[in-house]
């Protein structure tokens, strides 16, 4: 009785100190981690690619031994947070709200779909007081009339990409200014005729308005007038047929939804011959071409990637990301650069209170994949030459391949040395069909 | 002590004689006491969302269920109330004691709006016209993006509640006492005549009563109610988008309400209570979450035709062939009339 007794303690003993040795029965060593959240669509694109972003810099991250705090080291953990953003914006917010309650996130990364993020930060800053680093909406007004009117309250917002849209007209106008500029030299229209195809959307409602004074007073250009169609529109044959009766030489593009696809499919089939350029998210991905079935070739658009050297970052991140994903990386894989740029001011504030970091990051200023970067007084991304810059990129045989900043000169008159191409982006090319036909007429 | 004595009293020979009002009386209870069991915010604002949208769904009962008047665009009286509240909360400054209800009385007078030009229509028409609506409202938003915020919407600066513990328990106290009054309504008279027109208009006509005046009643107390949701709904997210006038948002009442059971009122409060937090559990297969919740839907009304509810209370209740009166289905004989109460005869009962 005696001996079956010691055995049996035996036995309790030996499998007690085997499951020590499995991972998650010993005794818990307390692992000091930073949760972050990844907040967007993953269904969709944009989801994969906030998810891939922060994904490679947690992983790096990790590797080097984690966010040093103080004298500690943390591992980052990322919880995904699918949204559904596209589908239901306002189920989204539940979506946040869990992972900040039920998952206990000390951050939040991501976002997409402009409602959804309005609705979300506000709830993020106001209840929870949490750090959201918005990557993937570009309204200005997520930012501008919150951090600079309320900063205690909405002081925990920052947006990492795209340039924010005011700056995207901006480039727009630049890319558009490039486009005419190749007119005049290869077709010797002086004043060439643009027109303006817009989404019926608010985010671009500022834009459209100032579009026709931008066209004629700024780029000298002759506007023929604004088609602005609805954001889900699936066939604009007569828009396109009534700009090319107007004799528009280019077409100002401002969609950022799946009406790119079938304005450059039908732009392509019907032989609009008007340059295409401006803003057309989907012209951004890579699937593009087939969606339109080649039709999209030349259509010029922003974009915040392209193999080309912004900074010495950039390039090799570009390859990792497509070695990771076997996709071109899309704007909302900022990600990468907010867990890198939280990481840098979580390690120089030496602690994790909220208001350090806060005071860290609007000191931030840090050469990332896009370009050198630093926070404006609304906590956006700073845009301008040297800094962050946004690109241009066009459908060219096939690829993408980038096509602005090419010999822009940012301020001709102050600065007429100062000339930026990044290496790697090549001239603009106007669609064969436009070529052939004016030169004909 | 004699209240409670009447109250103990009333408890024995009214709640607990029948299954289908002591899950009631559960639901309610596990509901007020959720706190005690839960402190996650995010629990707090789904059943606090819940009661919003058993609200809305009830209303869209009250009248589609009840009155037959079929809508499509129930979302138009939501959505009309969640901007109402979010414009005068906005520009005028208004709390929110004001803004949901003066919001439900605008979607009271868009109640009126579309009451009169749809009352010479039926069925299929009139779900149709009624469908029309949110879609010109939605227009309209757009038309007038300075003024509505087009997609962006109207952001509210004033919350619901203080804090989310507060937000669940005022939309739980509204949905039940909104719940009450509307169930009140279609047990009263009103809601005879409610329920004989929805059977045959030209009999109610026929015996003289208006039933032109008693739709347009319908359309009212629907868009009230669901203004005052919609009202809430705006606080409570602290804006107001197109979203809430969606045509998503009219055939999520109208799932919810065929789901738990149309012309009943607890039915439609049953099926939010039920489908949203499955939806929300949902997402952790965010993949197949809108499958699943279809293939749910589906199974429900393939074998459940007139709802959960109903089909919960067939199986858990008997009606006495003799007097009418409903019993637990333990019952030998009528806890009434004391009549035998077979199985067989109940199975013959319409």
């Amino acid at each position: 009785m005696k001996r079956s007794l010691s055995l049996i303690l035996a036995a309790v003993l030996i499998t007690a100190m085997l499951l020590t040795l499995i991972p998650g029965c010993g005794p818990k060593v307390e692992e000091k981690v930073i949760k972050i959240a990844v907040v967007g669509p993953m269904k969709f694109i944009q989801g994969e690619h906030h998810w891939a972003g922060a994904e490679m810099a947690a992983e790096k991250i990790n590797k080097a031994g984690g966010v040093k705090v103080g004298e500690e080291f943390y591992t980052i953990k990322l919880v995904k947070v699918d949204t559904d953003e596209i589908v239901d914006p306002d189920g989204a917010v539940s979506a946040v709200e869990k992972a900040i309650t039920s998952d206990k996130v000390d951050f939040l990364v991501g976002g997409f779909r402009t409602e959804a993020v309005m609705a979300y930060t506000k709830m993020v800053a106001e209840d929870y007081q949490k750090i959201f680093m918005i990557c993937g909406a570009a309204t200005n007004e997520l930012l501008e009339g919150r951090v600079d009117k309320d900063y205690d309250t909405y002081k925990y917002l920052f947006r990492v990409t795209p340039i924010k849209s005011s700056d995207l007209v901006t480039v727009s106008v630049l890319m558009t200014a490039q486009v005419a500029q190749t007119i005049r030299e290869q077709l010797g229209i002086m004043q060439p005729k643009v027109a303006v195809l817009s989404e019926n959307l608010q985010w671009n409602r500022v834009l459209v308005n100032m579009a026709p004074a931008i066209m004629k007073d700024k780029l000298k250009l002759d506007y023929v007038g604004t088609w602005d169609v609805s954001a889900t529109a699936t066939d604009i044959t007569p828009e396109l047929k009534a700009i090319e009766k107007a004799g528009a030489h280019i077409i100002y593009t401002i969609i950022s939804g799946p009406l790119g696809i079938t304005y450059a499919r039908q732009w392509g089939e019907l032989g609009i011959p008007a340059a295409s350029v401006g803003i057309n998210v989907e012209a951004q991905k890579d699937g593009f071409l087939e969606a339109t079935k080649g039709y999209g070739a030349y259509d010029y658009t922003l974009n915040t990637y392209a193999p080309v050297k912004i900074t010495y970052m950039t390039i090799p991140f570009y390859n990792d990301f497509v070695k990771k994903v076997g996709q071109t990386p899309i704007y909302t894989a900022g990600t990468y650069e907010a867990i890198y740029l939280l990481r840098e001011a979580i390690e120089r504030a030496g602690s994790l209170d909220t208001d350090a970091i806060i005071k860290e990051m609007e000191k931030t200023e840090k050469v990332t994949a896009t370009g050198k970067f630093k926070f404006t007084a609304t906590h956006d991304v700073q845009w301008g030459p040297g800094w962050v810059t946004g690109l241009g990129v066009q459908w060219q045989d096939g690829k993408m391949v980038a096509t602005w900043p090419f010999k822009w000169k940012p301020d001709p008159e102050k600065a007429p040395t100062l000339e930026i191409t990044y290496p790697g982006v090549v001239p603009y090319k106007l669609p064969p069909r436009v070529l052939e036909f004016w030169k004909q007429d | 002590m004699s209240v409670l004595r009447w109250l103990f009293r009333y408890v024995r020979n009214e709640v607990l004689v029948l299954p289908s009002r002591v899950i009631a009386v559960v639901f309610c209870l596990s509901l007020l006491l959720l706190p005690l069991f839960t402190s996650n915010h995010y629990h707090y604002r789904i059943m606090a969302l819940a009661g919003i949208f058993a609200i809305f769904a009830a209303s869209w009962d009250l009248l589609s269920g009840f009155v037959g008047q079929v809508s499509f665009g129930h979302a138009l009286f939501f959505g009309v109330a969640a901007y109402t509240a979010s414009l005068l909360n906005l520009r005028l400054g208004m709390t929110h004691y004001l803004t949901i209800p003066l919001g439900a009385v605008a979607a009271v007078a868009v109640g009126l709006i579309i009451g009169i030009p749809c009352l010479r229509l039926k069925g299929p028409y009139l779900g149709l016209a009624t469908l029309a609506f949110p879609i010109m409202m939605i227009g309209l938003i757009f038309t007038f993006p300075g003024f509505f915020g087009g997609e962006l919407g109207i952001s509210i600066k004033t919350k619901l509640a203080p804090t989310r513990l507060h937000d669940f328990y005022v939309c739980t106290l509204a949905m039940f006492s909104l719940g009450f009054i509307m169930w009140k309504i279609t047990d009263s008279k009103i809601g005879i005549i409610f329920h004989a027109i929805r059977e045959d208009e030209i009999a109610v006509r026929a015996s003289g009563i208006n039933t032109v005046k008693y739709k347009l009643l319908a359309f009212c107390l629907s868009g009230f109610f669901a203004g005052i949701a919609g009202a809430m709904y705006a606080h409570f997210q602290r804006v107001a988008t197109p979203l809430s006038l969606a045509v998503l948002m009219s055939f999520q009442a109208i799932i919810w309400s065929i789901f738990g059971g149309i012309a009943t009122i607890y039915g439609a409060i049953a099926g939010v209570y039920i489908l949203f937090p499955v939806m929300e559990i949902l997402r952790v297969v965010m993949e197949i979450r809108m499958l699943l919740f279809a293939a749910i839907v589906l199974l429900v009304l393939r074998f459940m035709p007139e709802g959960v509810t109903k089909w919960t209370r067939d199986r858990l209740e008997r009606e006495c062939p003799r007097c009418k009166v409903r019993n637990a289905f333990s019952r030998r004989e009528c806890r009434v009339c004391f009549s035998p109460i077979r199985r067989e005869l109940q199975k013959t009962t319409p």
